[in-house]
């Protein structure tokens, strides 16, 4: 019944933890089921997590099947600090401007994304926040 | 048939950070934690509570899939795929006191008795260290 679970509002702890120039870990899950780890960038907008993929990567193919996908943000000067997000994915847009991959890239480097490459194409991951569990937050 | 790592994975894993471990709830989702770990002999070996959520998991599925990441430059990782091949009970906390020393240079603080320590076999490793996706 994921359609009747609501969203929840993030602590000021866990946007601070978000609003940190870090990756976050994706976690889904293979046709096989075992469990893939996918450090990403992302940004925290509206209460929601956006992530940006090129669109051949298994990591979204996964999360476009399942529509769960579990999150972790860790303090890197504090790695006790983290928190475990498990959300769902509520929309995913192709990104044919890379405006939104630009803007993450200037979130992480400063500077918009590289050249796309022939045949890559970029799409955006909108992913409601459902519980959070974690330490020291 | 376990994995043998690369001369680089061998050396990344001497690193000290902790390793994202991710398995499988009952109810079909992913649970990941950060928990310390150690790779000796090509083996993983990470340390817990029985009552910890991931070791219940790992009884059920003892597939487990860890991510290695390098916290100042986090385009350095490794993503291993394994699984548990044994368990045993870390008499004295002696495993969990190796592990402090090497993440806090100091004896461990918290209770000692009830641990267990868990060998986990890697099958697959993906990632920026090795150079493979």
């Amino acid at each position: 019944m994921a359609g009747a679970k609501k969203a929840l509002a993030l602590t000021p702890a866990v946007r601070k933890l978000a609003a940190l120039p870090i990756l976050i870990v994706i976690a889904t899950q293979r046709d096989d089921g075992s469990v893939q780890l996918n450090p990403v960038w992302f940004e925290l907008e509206d209460g929601f997590i956006w992530l940006n993929s090129n669109t051949n990567r298994t990591w979204p193919k996964n999360l476009q099947r399942d529509r769960e996908v579990t999150m972790l943000l860790v303090d890197p000067k504090t790695p006790d600090r983290y928190a475990q997000i498990r959300g769902r994915l509520i929309s995913l847009v192709p990104d044919p401007k890379h405006e939104f991959i630009d803007r993450l890239s200037r979130r992480y480097t400063g500077k918009k994304f590289r050249d796309l490459e022939a045949g890559e194409h970029r799409i955006t991951l909108k992913v409601q926040p459902l519980s959070v569990t974690g330490q020291m937050l | 048939m376990a994995l043998q790592l690369s001369p680089k994975m061998q050396a990344f894993t001497q690193e000290v950070f902790p390793a994202i471990i991710g398995t499988n709830r009952k109810d079909g989702s992913v649970e990941i934690v950060p928990v310390w770990f150690e790779q000796k002999d090509g083996s993983f070996w990470i340390n817990g509570g029985t009552n910890r959520g991931w070791f219940k998991h790992l009884e059920r599925d003892p597939r487990i899939t860890l991510l290695l990441i390098d916290p100042k430059e986090m385009f350095r990782w490794a993503q291993v795929e394994g699984r548990m091949v044994n368990w045993e009970e870390d008499a004295g906390g002696e495993h969990i006191n190796e592990l402090s020393h090497r993440y806090l240079k100091k004896d461990y603080q918290g209770p000692r008795t009830g641990r267990i320590k868990i060998q986990i076999e890697p099958l697959r490793v993906t990632g920026a260290i090795d150079g493979r996706r």
